[in-house]
């Protein structure tokens, strides 16, 4: 069972119901089950013994975006993320995962089979992508509306070591993550340039695996444990570094929340993850502490931004990202209604469950749409596949903050 | 049990989507906001009134129980089917019909959460106040089976005072209209009225119509810290007795005060004995004119500061907290029983004493809320539902206090109904004869007995 802790979590629900009208998917299903409250209570029942853990079960616990909105929104407290994230891996124990997500899950945490898929991927997969029927659809996402891979991983463009622009003020780790690796290439760019160019030299590991965030939050910690382990010991190599520097929502979340309580929950030693966790700084974070403006050259248009959960509510950064875009020069901010509510991608729960999701993502775009903004940013690839993949035929940009800070430094 | 042919029935009524019978499902339905659980046999979600009528007809033909449900954030079971059978629960049927800005009313479906309505309606400049403390959760359709009050209860009333009409399916599934839309309306006996409050026992509404009043242009928050939780009950009942009607008067005592600090971080006194929250609202003369005056008593009557709020904001932020008080009082122990025994205004200071006096010497621990301009007293019994020897003491200081509250000339229940947990007190309060006429009327709208069965006048002692 779940650790003892976390146990006693469910019998500090008071049953308000005050999860139940925060929740994405309770607002767009209305029905118990779906509802925060009716998980944590079927968790109590399986606690004490009442109840088995049933597909039915299995089926509610995975019908969860894992946005936390309710647990940000609990008065009582109760870690209501913490648990569903726990009792996935216990339902695993009885279900196996679904397919697709055991195929992807092997993918990303082998040492081979992705390096070699993501080259048969651009290989092939670019050219094939064209053949894709226009209407077909991925989870929520149009095929259209699909990335292109990377011509060349983010980690074999660089070397270990890049020197900054000048002298040098600070040191830092580079974490691209996989989707930056792979497939936003001019995320990871940007947040390199933007560096160099303020005088950061930047160590890029080249043996980082995936966060493994998708993995374990799937259930399959077990898993995800040598990816993890293999983060740490590559992290702990450098000891003489300023902050290790996360431009994924999801990766921060990883490294700054969960490695933490899994390792801990798992009963594996967490002093390393613990280190880890006090150093890792989302770009947005990091860049707090410089003066810009002398960089930044006027950019035109109109932006809004979406907070994406694993930022907002996992690892609570709201202001900073705003600020980094409301000192680009000649950029007009323009706050949209419910910023940081939960775009409905909830990384593989648009596969799983894509009317739900679409359903969850159209408000998003309206809430988009009204900010007459011609651009979106947003410090996560999940919600940008989603929101891009979601935004029909408009002409509005999605991209990562540090992409518009990168086009107003100009060219280094 | 439900025969799987009767179920059948039920499902071609509603499809097989809408009807649901995994134990999971019904599991989940199985609880409110108390420490109560029936599980029902199958949970239907009706979307029109054509199936409610359709459901109920089935039911009565079959005899089969039928308990009406709107978000299940009641405290006493009152949405929970008590003797099994039928669930209804109205969470998808939950559209706002009409929105009438020229002759101010606006009908819904029962299902539509409190708080949606609120700000859809203000939207357009419209306000409706009824705000109980759960409006982010509960359902219309439930805040009028229950009449429910809240904290605006002082200036604004009741559910009951914003109702004008309903559309009601009877439990043989009779179809029927209550009330109009006309704001007076005085032909026959006023069966809106009465149904509202009924703890859904005597019909199920599936169009409700209510008033709406024109959108205060601006409101206030004050926020009196005190040092003697008495002198905060004194204040109230000051401002009361001087004529001055302030939008809300919520009062909290240090234990809440602490619950709700370490939830919401809004700067809180921890050393505070109490405060009172009071809300004014209406023109910007109004204001300026009230608040300074009901900032004098405050300090007239002991409060050691009294901050007003700079901006809607923080009014939000501070009322957000309020609305939570109960959830966060989970921080301290996993269970709370809240009273609701609501006394005379200037019996409040006395009763707030007594209830504490006698959780004392139960050893019971207690937190104490209070909608204080209406002496709706919300005493918070804090305990284990584990530990059965503490849940006997709950229970004793709970029926000792209700019975101070009765020599005092107070209520049962101010507003979250009698339910399954006080129908025990109910001859206390209501004569022979009068429960004899409400088990009357309880006759005549549901002679079957198919309606909600087990509840407040069912268990309640003959």
């Amino acid at each position: 069972m779940i650790a003892k802790e976390l146990q006693e979590e469910v019998y500090n629900c008071i049953k308000c119901g005050i999860c139940m009208n925060a929740c994405p998917v309770y607002k767009q299903l209305h029905v118990e089950g779906a509802a925060p409250r009716g998980k944590v209570q079927l968790i109590k029942k399986i606690q004490e013994g009442k109840f088995d853990i049933s597909e039915g079960f299995k089926n509610l616990l995975y019908t969860c975006l894992l946005c936390e909105t309710c647990t940000v929104n609990c008065p009582s407290g109760v870690k209501i993320d913490r648990l569903f994230k726990a009792m996935r891996a216990e339902v695993l124990k009885k279900y196996k995962l679904p397919l697709l997500k055991r195929i992807m899950s092997t993918v990303l945490s082998s040492d081979q089979l992705l390096p070699f898929c993501m080259f048969w991927g651009r290989t092939l997969g670019n050219p094939l992508m064209a053949l894709l029927p226009k209407n077909g659809k991925i989870g929520a996402i149009s095929f259209s509306k699909l990335p292109k891979f990377n011509g060349k991983p983010l980690m074999d463009q660089y070397p270990e070591i890049i020197s900054p622009s000048g002298k040098a003020q600070g040191r830092v780790i580079y974490f691209p993550g996989c989707a930056n690796n792979f497939l936003f290439e001019n995320v990871g760019n940007s947040t390199i340039k933007v560096l160099q160019r303020l005088g950061v030299e930047v160590v890029f590991p080249k043996d980082l695996k995936c966060c493994s965030l998708p993995i374990f939050l799937s259930g399959a910690r077990q898993m995800a444990l040598s990816n993890i382990k293999s983060n740490l010991s590559v992290f702990s190599r450098y000891d003489n570094v300023d902050a290790i520097i996360v431009d994924c929502a999801t990766c921060g979340a990883a490294f700054k929340e969960e490695y933490v309580h899994i390792l801990g929950e798992m009963g594996e030693d967490t002093k390393e993850a613990q280190k880890v966790k006090n150093k890792v700084m989302d770009i947005s974070q990091y860049l707090a502490k410089f003066d810009l403006k002398k960089y930044l050259q006027p950019l035109k248009g109109r932006v809004t931004y979406h907070d994406p959960c694993h930022l907002v509510r996992s690892q609570k950064i709201k202001d900073e990202p705003r600020a980094l875009l409301k000192q680009i020069p000649g950029l007009d901010f323009a706050e949209m209604v419910g910023a940081d509510v939960c775009c409905g991608g909830g990384g593989t729960f648009q596969l799983d469950h894509p009317d739900i999701s679409v359903s969850i993502t159209k408000n998003k775009i309206q809430s988009i749409r009204n900010t007459g903004a011609d651009t979106v940013a947003s410090g996560c690839p999940g919600c940008r596949l989603q929101i891009n993949g979601n935004l029909g035929n408009e002409k509005i940009r999605v991209v990562h903050p540090i992409e518009l800070l990168a086009e107003a430094m100009g060219k280094v | 049990m439900i025969r799987p042919e009767v179920i059948q029935k039920f499902v071609s009524i509603v499809g097989k989507d809408r009807c649901k019978t995994s134990p999971e499902d019904l599991l989940t339905h199985s609880y409110d906001a108390s420490i109560l659980e029936f599980v029902p046999d199958a949970i239907l979600f009706p979307v029109s009134t054509e199936e409610v009528s359709r459901i109920m007809a089935l039911a009565s033909a079959e005899n089969v129980f039928v308990t009406p449900r709107g978000s299940a954030s009641g405290l006493g079971g009152e949405c929970l089917a008590k003797k099994g059978g039928i669930l209804l629960s109205f969470t998808q049927m939950n559209k706002i019909l009409e929105i009438n800005t020229e002759n101010r009313y606006a009908i819904v479906e029962p299902g539509i959460v409190i708080a949606d309505f609120q700000k859809a309606v203000e939207a357009v400049n419209l306000f409706y106040p009824p705000d109980p403390g759960s409006a982010t959760v509960a359902s219309i359709g439930g805040a009028v089976m229950m009449n429910a009050g809240g904290m605006r209860g002082i200036k604004y009333g009741v559910t009951r005072d914003y109702l004008l009409g309903m559309e009601i399916v009877l439990p043989s599934g009779e179809v029927m209209k209550t009330g109009t839309i006309t704001a007076k309306d005085v032909t026959g006996y006023d069966l809106t009225r009465l149904i509202c409050g009924s703890e859904g026992t005597l019909a199920i509404a599936t169009k409700i119509t209510v008033r709406l009043l024109p959108k205060p242009k601006a409101r206030r928050t004050l926020l009196a810290i005190y040092d003697d939780i008495d002198d905060a009950g004194k204040t109230v009942a000051k401002i009361v007795e001087a004529g001055i009607i302030p939008a809300t008067m919520e009062l909290m005592d240090k234990t809440v005060i602490k619950a709700v600090e370490e939830a919401f971080h809004l700067g809180l006194p921890l050393d505070a004995a109490a405060l009172l929250l009071i809300d004014v609202d209406g023109d910007d003369a109004t204001i300026e004119r009230q608040s300074p005056l009901i900032a004098e008593f405050c300090q007239g009557q002991g409060a050691r500061n009294v901050r007003t709020s700079s901006s809607e904001e923080e009014n939000v932020q501070l009322w957000a907290a309020r609305r939570a008080a109960f959830g966060c009082i989970a921080r301290l122990r996993p269970t709370c029983l809240i009273e609701d025994a609501t006394v005379p205004v200037n019996q409040m200071v006395k009763a707030i004493k007594k209830v504490k006096e006698i959780c004392e010497r139960n050893n019971v621990q207690i937190a104490v809320l209070a909608h204080a301009g209406d002496g709706n007293l919300h005493p918070l019994m804090l305990c284990d539902q584990r530990d059965k020897e503490e849940m006997a003491r709950v229970e004793k200081a709970m029926d000792e206090f209700v019975e101070y509250a009765m020599t005092i000339g107070g209520t049962l229940s101010g507003e979250h109904g009698i339910g399954v947990n006080k129908a025990k007190y109910l001859p206390q309060q209501l004569s022979a004869t009068s429960l004899k006429i409400q088990r009357g009327i309880k006759n005549v709208f549901d002679p079957q007995g198919i309606l909600n069965p087990g509840s407040f006048l069912e268990v309640s002692p003959k």
